[in-house]
């Protein structure tokens, strides 16, 4: 355990180091050194750089990363659904609808506005599937199933939205959906880290809730939980976190999906474990998609959204087939 | 105690309906189960064994009359009162994937802790005792997935004696298993009402494995008692025709002197 938490984060770290040093201007690890430290001939252009430039994109996809992999985390838990994710409760599909509402209604909306009503959706979105599918009490396979058709619903509005708003409005829209952290600055990075960071402890310490609610809802029922009391606090948590991650960066996918998996290969089924190592993992993934999507193509910029799709999915892939063939 | 022929109720119904939406399964069911007694419930599919069990565990609201545990009413208490005296193990209960037998028991703990509490000293020992009981103490490092049925029965048995309720409902424990198996599970619940004074209530189908095993026998048909008390009293050839339809001849069992029923 111990171990594999020194690897990743030293994985990190390197992660982290290489996107100070790379990108359209490329500088030395000496370079870096004496802008963070302020030592020696520190080069003013290297300083603003790193410190107005990738030190805030960089921390922001980590911030980004951990939320979607701890809400990523619980909903797979709360579901016990293998392809769960943050997905299933409409929290995408309702951040996207509603950006997308405010970018073509609105003629150039504050980014600050988009946000909050990114996140507005997604709150929305996770209340009206959570309380359709309340029948007395919750079942996980109901809540996936309303989720998906009022996922469907807001993806149509999504749609047509775009379809009649002005082309201009639309592809800006476009751009913020693909997910990515391309505009970040200290503030924002500031406020994301004060909002996650009650969350995420909440969801630490609700490690032992989730390792019986895991069990399916008579177990856990009786075992003496209130199954669906952290059913709905878990939900909340969840639209926090992923709320507040689809808000700055758009629709990042897979994390949420992978990093709870890979950790759960990597240290087991007790959540207490899960946690620390899956937000490592997300966080991982985030910084090296914007990474890779910053230098691959320049000056083009792929957004992060997109490249871990296009690395995610294979790798799930690869996932579940080490899975069928491992296991006897 | 020794003395006391009639024991006192662990369990025991009023007036129980039980429904599914509009169907009701269970009518007007005053149901008693003896304390420290192992209780067999039996009848064919659909007569409603298996949901006054889970009504039992307050896994399920009853639509009219009452439960009294311990002569407290069910209503009464929280899940989590009802989990420090009732455990539960249900059919085909599944575990999550790659979790082992010390895991799984260690969850049986959960009733007794508060969401600051540590590990303590206690639950190790109820966790310890409980894999001694069932025998699983050598297994307790391996994963549930990798074990046979039995072993796997007996980790989930196992997990309800952690939480220390003074009853256990078993939902058909041998079902699925071999007869090695449903021999020692049998054993180990005859051992657990006789030594440790448990409470065992279980839906068997195998009226043979009832009578031979149980103390005490509830016969039930569309959710009604038909017959209930000892194995000797209960399983006649009128019951069973009556009950499963099915004609039978009883004789004494050779070696445990209890009724062996053989459909003609």
């Amino acid at each position: 355990m111990s171990r594999i938490l020194a690897a990743l984060t030293i994985l990190l770290a390197l992660l982290v180091a290489a996107s100070l040093a790379l990108g359209d201007v490329s500088l030395t690890w000496r370079d870096i050194y004496h802008a963070t430290t302020g030592t020696g001939d520190a080069d003013p252009q290297s300083v603003m750089i790193v410190f107005d430039l990738r030190l805030p994109r960089v921390l922001l996809a980590l911030l980004v990363g951990v939320a979607l992999a701890t809400a990523g985390t619980i909903t797979l838990a709360i579901m016990r659904n293998p392809l769960a994710e943050p997905g299933v409760l409409g929290i995408n599909s309702g951040a996207a609808a509603a950006a997308m509402a405010v970018i073509v209604l609105i003629q150039d909306p504050p980014v600050a506005l988009l946000q909050a009503a990114g996140f507005l959706g997604a709150a929305a979105m996770a209340l009206a599937v959570y309380a359709l599918a309340w029948r007395g009490s919750t079942s996980s396979l109901r809540i996936i199933l309303i989720g998906i058709g009022l996922s469907s619903l807001a993806t149509a509005g999504t749609t047509f939205l775009s379809a009649f708003g002005d082309i201009g409005s639309v592809q800006r829209a476009m751009i913020w959906l693909a997910g990515s952290v391309y505009d970040a600055n200290m503030v924002k990075v500031r406020l994301l880290a004060l909002w996650l960071i009650i969350p995420v402890m909440l969801a630490f310490l609700a490690s032992r809730e989730l390792d019986l609610i895991c069990f399916g809802d008579n177990y856990a029922r009786s075992l003496g939980q209130p199954v669906d009391r952290v059913r709905g606090m878990m939900i909340v948590l969840v639209t926090v976190l992923s709320g507040a991650a689809v808000a700055v960066s758009g629709l990042i996918g897979f994390v949420g999906l992978v990093a709870p998996h890979v950790a759960r290969r990597l240290v087991g089924a007790s959540h207490a474990r899960i946690f620390p190592v899956a937000a490592l993992i997300g966080a991982c993934l985030v910084v090296a998609a914007d990474l890779i999507g910053r230098i691959v193509l320049p000056p083009l910029q792929l957004p992060a959204g997109i490249v871990t799709g296009l690395v995610g999915a294979p790798f799930f892939a690869y996932l579940l087939w080490g899975r069928r063939h491992g296991h006897e | 105690m020794a003395t006391n022929k009639d024991p006192a109720a662990k369990i025991a119904s009023k007036g129980l309906d039980i429904a599914y939406g509009q169907r009701r399964i269970v009518g007007g069911l005053d149901l008693v189960i003896p304390a420290q007694r192992f209780t067999a419930l039996i009848g064919p599919n659909g007569s409603g064994k298996s949901t006054i069990l889970r009504t039992f565990a307050a896994l399920m609201k009853p639509s009219h009359g009452s439960i009294l545990l311990d002569g407290r009413d069910l209503r009464g208490l929280s899940t989590r009162d009802v989990a420090r005296k009732v455990g539960v193990l249900l059919q085909g209960a599944v575990a999550p994937e790659g979790l082992t037998v010390g895991d799984l028991v260690r969850q049986g703990r959960y009733p007794h802790r508060s969401l600051f509490s540590r590990w303590s000293a206690e639950d190790q020992t109820a966790v310890d005792e409980a894999l001694m009981l069932t025998g699983t103490a050598d297994l307790a490092d391996r994963a549930l997935d990798s074990l046979s049925g039995g072993q796997r029965q007996r980790a989930w048995i196992a997990m309800t004696l952690a939480q220390q309720g003074e009853a256990i409902l078993l939902d058909e424990p041998t079902t699925y298993l071999d007869l090695e198996h449903q021999v020692e599970l049998m054993n180990l619940i005859t051992m657990l009402v006789e030594k440790h004074r448990k409470t065992v209530v279980a839906v068997l189908h195998d009226i043979n494995q009832a009578a031979r095993y149980a103390e005490h026998i509830v016969v039930l048909k569309d959710g009604r008692i038909t017959a209930a008390g000892k194995p000797e009293a209960v399983i006649t050839a009128e019951t069973i025709a009556d009950v499963f339809k099915v004609k039978t001849v009883v004789i004494r069992d050779p070696v445990a002197g209890t009724p062996l029923c053989i459909p003609l």
